[in-house]
This record gives structure tokens, C-alpha cells and sequence, in this order.
């Protein structure tokens, strides 16, 4: 089976222990490493993997995991408990420094069982260590081999617990897999390989002459040529939540102060129309910014799309005329989605004018907080975080949040959030999560416009009746679980 | 002679150095490496600690000065993104691209060097007229769209080679096609200038003169000097062919030198961007200056003049 991946293979990703908190890497754990636990189809963190069985203490101060009896390393080596401790301590990808914080203590207290001490309640420890795309430190490693090699021998010789293993690579292009005969699930593809492919046209050529099985990232018109080819399925896999932002609205003089002029620019935006013609409609046009297959995401009903009823607000707020925005900023490279939206906000007298950045500095930019969002601004941005609700206000919204700095600073927000985080009763956490989101919504603070879906395809050899059959989960956009994938006899 | 050869080599030291603080100074001007090295989602103390480790938190001229030791000890640092050294991954990457610059160099010498003899030997006529349109398509026509074409053609639609990748030669086929086509206008064009310029010569009137059959006045006389600055094109255009088939490289999946610097480019990687651009750049300098001494040491008047 051939895989295209869709821009080259960077080394970290080989590497649980690297994790740096994005999707990407989740395609390569999932055929190298395994967790104790993971993303599993419908389970979102707790599937039952290296760790036959798990246990969360109510109070959420310990977790017990208990290995599966037999369980090897590509080496040969079998996984031990002393594996999983040493994998953990030494972790320094994303989240890292959270885990340390937290652990109190990590007890090998058999031959196959690990116990983590938390030195506070820690009700987010098992979301943190079972989403493959947030975080790696229940991935285990060799602890004896990382340590040999250490991790730059590790990202070229990696070697995993997981269904494939690795048998070659050419960095950045090609790796080369075969399947572990004493993995603990069958695997049904004995040879894997992942080719890094760039050019979007070159990928569904390769999946129409049958060169690749599976294809990741068809843009939007190459999406016909694959619908037209009975041989070939489209999968059109729901993916990043994209929303707009108006940075700096806590300012009394931005027109965006208003919370009608808010509930306007989404009046303006019509997302069916967005939807059609960005993803095919295939998309989905829901009503929250943050994705319903995280932790405590609300669902919240479709928005209204009348332009008229938006003129009408405007004019309410003191802006009969409309007004001019300085930048209409999207998140690249979605610059399509980002003159879609200044046409739609055209029509209801708001002005703006398209910025295209490069993706490096659009993400410095977001980092740098307000000083680099000066004036009326309105960015189309967009987030595929697993996990968590919490992962996305932190991140978005909080003040001093990552990728959010001061731009949407809501402090009630915040000391809401800090009484979430400090919960430790299901029922109150929920609660607060559910209040928080609402109060974003109802606000207007972030004006929601779609969930896009991710266009991957699959080839003829694959034995699938359904694109479903081969990207059945809701936490990653990739195909998965890899052992359970088949090409037709 | 011998201080030629040192004042040519004092200014290929000389534009080395500019190039070096040119590549190293402007790819900063991008922004930050560590954004994407980490990515959204990743925390603020994920980046320092990344920063750290590549050294990026030390003053700018201490990082200049670190790349400069690098280069001078034949290592260019280590890339972000592969995590090995990048004169390692250069030297892996250097035998692909040699291969598909010498079948593209091949190509162009195929296509442009006897369509621009034509062209000249029948000046004004339909073959000339043919052979500037050959010149204009190749010259007009981007090499992307070319391959893009081609992909579809050969490979979707008749099935006789392979899309993308590296393997036999039918893999080499198209993106050297692709990558040769540009070339071989730009050799054809100058084939027939420099041709046209040499037939208009003295001596080949005096040949002609002398009762020398055509064909011996062009082959053995016109052509053999005519080709001069031929071949001094095609040396330059096989070094950027060689390095810079960026978009020929990605198109067709070609695992060579310009998919790196691309990977490099994309990903911000400061040691990649620089290595590669460093390679390409003293390959150049010293290809240039081995033709200067070469022409200084054939033709006096050289060194004499500059």
C-alpha cells in the first residue's frame, strides 16, 4: 500500500518524544509507536492499546495502567513498564512541561504495571496522554535504544511497539514499512509505504494509474476529477473549524466594540454558499467555532445568513454607511475563504481589503498579540485541536493564550476558565465548559463560519465500500488504524 | 598568469563572503523559525526550549560568524527539520540531481543545438521561422505546465510511464523533458546568433573563397567556433540545473537538490536554505573561475585585459 503524504516527512514526527502538539505527526505514531492509550475510531482518548487495562481514580490524582502480557518492541525487546516511566519522564514534546508539573511520583509497582502519582487532581491527564495529536508522552519508546542512539540517532533508525515497522527511509521522501508479525491486533497489509508528493495534481495522478492507494489533501479543483472516476473515492474528512476573529473589539473606538456589529458581520456571511464552493459542500456548516469531537464542545444551532436584518444592525450601531475595515486577514494558504468573506461583508457596507501572508509569519503575527493587529482588523482563522475544549480556549481566546495573546480578552471569561480548571466534579466542569462557549457564541466574540472537511482519496485497491471504512475516526483527518486497513484480494 | 589566477580567486573568495552574509542575512528577514518548527498549539515554553537547542537564542553576528566556521570546515550546519547534518543530506541528494541535469542538459543539447544550426545555416526560411517558434514556445512556455501536461498525457491518459518518483528510466523521462525544454530554447537561440555571427566572419568567407564544400565550411570551420559560448551556457545552465529544479523537482516527486532547497524554503530551515544556496553558490564560483583561468591561459589578450 502507498500513501502520498502531501508535503515532505519531517523527522520529528518519527518521534513520540518530539510531539510538538499538532496533527501531522499522528499519521507516522500511529503505524510506528503505540500508547497506553489511545484515539481509537470512537473512542477519543481511551482506547485500550499497549495498556490492556486502564484505571482513573475518581479523585483524579492517580492513573493505573496494566501492560498486555508479550508485547515487543521492533527490536525484539519487550515493552516494560521501566519503558513507559522512562518514556514519560523524558518527554519533552507539547504538553511536556504540564505533565512534569503535575506528577508527583510514577510507581512500577509489578512486572506490568504503572502507577502515575499526580500531586493535584489532574481530571485532563488521560485526554492529555491518549490524543495522539496533542501529545506523545504515553507513546512508549525503548528507553535502552533512545538512550544509545539518542534523538537525532532516533529519528533515523526509530523503532516502536507499533503495527509497522520501519525498514528504510529517505529522509524527508520515502519511508519504508512492514508489518510487526507479533503485534497484538492483525495487521493486513504486510508492505506501507509513505511518499512525500508536494504537487496536488502529481497525487491524483498517481491515484489514477493506481501508483498511490491513498492520497491526502485533493484542493478544490482537482476534487471533480476524482468524483468523476468510479474507480476512485473521495473522502471528505471533517476537519478544522474556521471562524473569524476581530482583534482588539475590547477597544470602546473599534466599530467591532458593538456586540450588533459583531452579530452583523455574521449575519453577512453565508456559509452554505462558503461551504459549496470551498469543500463542495461537503463540509460542515455547524454552529460552534470549536469541534464537536472534543471534550465538553457544545453543539450550537446553524447562524442565520440575512444580509438585510445585518444593514439593520449596522445602521442601529451608527453605522448607516457601513465602515471600513484595514485587513481582512485569512489563515494561509485559505486566501479563497479570505475573498469570499470581504465579498460577503461587502455587501453589508463593511469595507475590507484582503492581506495574504506567508504561514510562518501569519502564525508570528498571532503570536505576537495585538501590536501586530493594529486598527480595524477581521482575520479568518481556523484550528483542528483534539482533546479538549479547554485546548482551544487556552490557546484562542484566553488572555495571554498562545496563539490568542490580548486579542479576545474577555476576563470574565478567564476567571470562569480558572474555576473549570481548578473543578474536580464532572458535573461542574461540564457546566462551566458549556457557559463559557455559550457566552463566546452568544456574544458574538467569535463569529463561527464552517468546519471544513479535509478532501483525502483512496484508490482502487483498497478494499473499502465506504470512505469511512478507511478514515472511521473523528480525532485525526488520516487514514487509520492502519492494521485494520485491507487491499482487495 | 600567476596574478590573474590570484586576483581572480581573492574575488570568487570576495562574492563568496557577500553571498554568505546576503543568504544568511535575508532568510532571517522571514520571520521566525521556531513558529513553524513547532507549529499552532505548541506552547511558548516548547519554543524557547527550541530556540535554545538550535541556538537561535544567541545574537545574530554569533550565529553569522558560527555558519561562516561551518563553511569553512566543509560542515553547514545541522537542518531543523531532517535533524542531520546538511552537507549529509546536499552530498545525498547530489547524484539524483545529477542524473536529471545531465538527461535534461542531453535534451537541450538534442533539441536546441541542431534546431539552432538549422536555423542559422537556412536563415530566413521556414526552417528558421520553425526554429524560432521552437525557441519562442520553449522560452514562453513554463516548465510547470509543461510537466503538469505531460503527467496527464503520458502517464493518466496513455499509461505508458510513471507520474513521479525516481526508479528506471522511464521516471526520468518527463521531468527531464520538463526540465530540458527551457534550456534548449535558450541553447538554440544562441546557437543561431553565435553561428550567424561566426558565418558573417572573414575567415569562413575566405573558406568559402578557398572552394571548401558548405558542409565542411559549417562543420569543421563555423560550427566548432560558434560553439564557444554554446557550450559556456550550457556549463552555467547545467550548475542551476543541478541546484535550483525547484519547481520541476516538486512537480515530479524527484528526490534531487531543488526539492530540498524547497523542503528548506517551506519549513523555514535556516541550515538547509543556507547550505543548499551555499553549495549552488561556490559550485558557480568555481566553475566560473576555472573557465577564466581556462580562457587566460588559452588566449593571452584574457589576462592582459582584466
Amino acid at each position: 500500500m502507498v500513501l502520498a503524504w502531501h508535503t515532505n516527512i519531517a523527522a520529528r514526527w518519527l518521534d513520540p518524544q518530539q510531539h510538538d502538539g499538532t496533527a501531522s505527526p499522528d499519521n507516522f505514531l500511529m503505524a510506528l509507536h503505540d500508547g497506553l492509550t489511545k484515539n481509537f475510531r470512537d473512542n477519543k482518548f481511551d482506547h485500550s492499546a499497549l495498556a490492556e487495562a486502564h484505571e482513573f481514580a475518581s479523585d483524579s490524582t492517580s492513573a493505573t495502567f496494566r501492560l498486555r502480557r508479550g508485547i515487543k518492541f521492533h527490536d525484539g525487546s519487550p515493552v516494560t513498564p521501566a519503558d513507559v516511566k522512562w518514556s514519560y519522564q523524558h518527554y519533552r514534546g507539547a504538553w511536556g512541561d504540564v505533565l512534569n508539573a503535575k506528577t508527583e511520583a510514577i510507581e512500577l509497582t509489578d512486572d506490568n504495571t504503572v502507577v502515575f502519582h499526580f500531586k493535584e487532581p489532574f481530571p485532563d491527564f488521560p485526554i492529555l496522554l491518549g490524543t495522539a495529536n496533542v501529545c506523545g508522552a504515553g507513546w512508549v519508546v525503548p528507553a535502552r535504544y533512545y538512550e544509545q542512539v539518542g534523538p537525532q540517532g532516533f529519528v533515523q533508525k526509530p523503532i516502536g511497539a507499533g503495527p509497522y515497522k520501519l525498514v528504510s527511509q529517505e529522509p524527508g521522501l520515502k519511508l519504508e514499512f512492514e508489518a510487526t508479525e507479533d503485534y497484538y491486533r492483525p495487521v493486513h497489509i504486510k508492505h506501507l509505504t509513505m511518499v512525500s508528493v508536494p504537487e496536488a495534481a502529481t497525487r491524483v495522478a498517481m491515484l489514477e494509474r493506481g501508483e498511490a492507494d491513498i492520497i491526502y489533501n485533493v484542493p478544490g479543483e482537482l476534487i471533480d476529477r476524482i468524483k468523476s472516476n468510479p474507480k476512485l473515492m473521495l473522502a471528505p474528512v471533517l476537519s478544522a473549524n474556521f471562524w473569524l476573529e476581530f482583534p482588539g473589539f475590547q477597544d470602546a473606538k473599534n466599530p467591532f466594540h458593538d456586540k450588533r456589529v459583531r452579530q452583523a458581520v455574521s449575519l453577512a456571511i453565508d456559509r452554505k454558499a462558503m461551504n459549496e464552493a470551498e469543500c463542495a459542500g461537503l463540509g460542515q456548516i455547524d454552529g460552534n467555532w470549536i469541534n464537536d469531537d472534543v471534550v465538553y464542545g457544545i453543539d450550537w444551532p446553524q447562524w442565520p445568513h440575512d444580509p438585510a436584518k445585518a444593514k439593520q444592525l449596522l445602521a442601529e450601531a451608527g453605522y448607516p454607511d457601513g465602515f471600513n475595515v484595514d485587513w481582512v486577514t485569512p489563515i494561509p494558504d485559505y486566501f479563497s475563504r479570505g475573498e469570499r468573506t470581504v465579498s460577503m461583508l461587502r455587501k453589508i457596507g463593511i469595507r475590507g481589503k484582503l492581506q495574504v501572508m506567508e504561514r510562518g509569519v501569519f502564525l508570528k503575527r498571532l503570536q505576537s498579540g495585538l501590536t501586530a493587529w493594529q486598527g480595524v482588523q477581521i482575520i479568518l482563522n481556523a484550528a483542528r485541536v483534539g482533546g479538549t475544549w479547554s485546548s482551544w480556549y487556552d490557546s484562542y481566546m484566553k488572555c495571554g493564550g498562545f496563539n490568542g495573546r490580548d486579542r479576545n480578552c474577555v476576563p470574565e471569561l478567564d476567571a470562569a476558565f480558572a474555576r473549570y480548571l481548578a473543578a474536580t466534579e464532572l458535573e461542574q466542569r461540564r457546566g462551566l465548559a458549556e457557559q463559557i462557549q455559550r457566552e463566546i457564541l452568544e456574544n458574538y466574540y467569535f463569529v463561527p463560519v464552517f468546519r471544513h472537511a479535509a478532501m483525502q482519496a483512496i484508490g482502487s485497491r483498497i478494499a473499502a465500500t465506504k470512505w469511512q471504512d478507511v478514515f472511521p475516526t473523528v480525532t485525526t483527518a488520516y487514514a487509520y488504524p492502519w492494521e485494520d486497513i485491507e487491499l482487495k484480494a | 598568469m600567476g596574478r590573474f589566477v590570484i586576483r581572480r580567486t581573492l574575488y570568487a573568495i570576495v562574492t563568496l563572503f557577500i553571498l554568505s552574509l546576503t543568504i544568511f542575512t535575508v532568510i532571517r528577514l522571514t520571520g521566525d523559525p521556531v513558529t513553524l518548527l513547532a507549529e499552532p498549539g505548541a506552547r511558548a515554553e516548547d519554543l524557547d526550549r527550541i530556540r535554545a537547542e538550535w541556538g537561535l537564542d544567541q545574537p545574530l553576528p554569533v550565529q553569522y560568524f558560527s555558519f561562516l566556521k561551518n563553511i569553512a570546515t566543509g560542515e553547514l550546519g545541522k537542518s531543523f527539520n531532517y535533524e542531520m547534518p546538511v552537507s549529509t543530506l546536499y552530498f545525498q541528494r547530489l547524484p539524483n540531481s545529477l542524473e536529471l541535469a545531465f538527461a535534461a542538459t542531453l535534451i537541450s543539447f538534442l533539441i536546441g543545438i541542431p534546431a539552432g544550426l538549422i536555423s542559422a545555416v537556412k536563415v530566413n526560411s521556414a526552417w528558421d521561422s520553425a526554429g524560432k517558434v521552437i525557441a519562442l514556445f520553449g522560452l514562453a512556455v513554463p516548465g510547470f505546465w509543461l510537466g503538469l501536461v505531460m503527467i496527464l498525457v503520458f502517464s493518466v491518459w496513455l499509461g505508458w510511464l510513471p507520474t513521479s518518483g525516481q526508479g528506471g528510466w522511464q521516471h526520468l523521462i518527463m521531468p527531464a523533458v520538463a526540465l530540458g525544454w527551457y534550456f534548449a530554447a535558450s541553447l538554440l537561440r544562441l546557437t543561431r546568433s553565435s553561428m550567424l555571427e561566426v558565418m558573417r566572419s572573414e575567415y569562413i568567407k575566405l573558406a568559402r573563397l578557398k572552394g571548401l564544400p558548405g558542409y565542411v565550411v559549417i562543420a569543421l570551420h563555423a560550427f566548432k567556433n560558434a560553439l564557444i559560448p554554446v557550450l559556456t551556457l550550457a556549463g552555467v545552465n547545467l550548475v542551476v540545473m543541478i541546484n535550483a529544479a525547484v519547481i520541476i523537482e516538486v512537480i515530479f516527486a524527484w528526490p534531487g537538490i531543488g526539492r530540498l532547497l524547497y523542503e528548506g524554503i517551506f519549513q523555514r530551515d535556516f541550515p538547509l536554505v543556507q547550505g543548499v544556496v551555499m553549495e549552488a553558490g561556490i559550485m558557480i564560483v568555481v566553475i566560473n573561475l576555472t573557465i577564466d583561468i581556462l580562457y587566460a591561459y588559452i588566449d593571452p589578450r584574457i589576462r592582459l585585459t582584466t
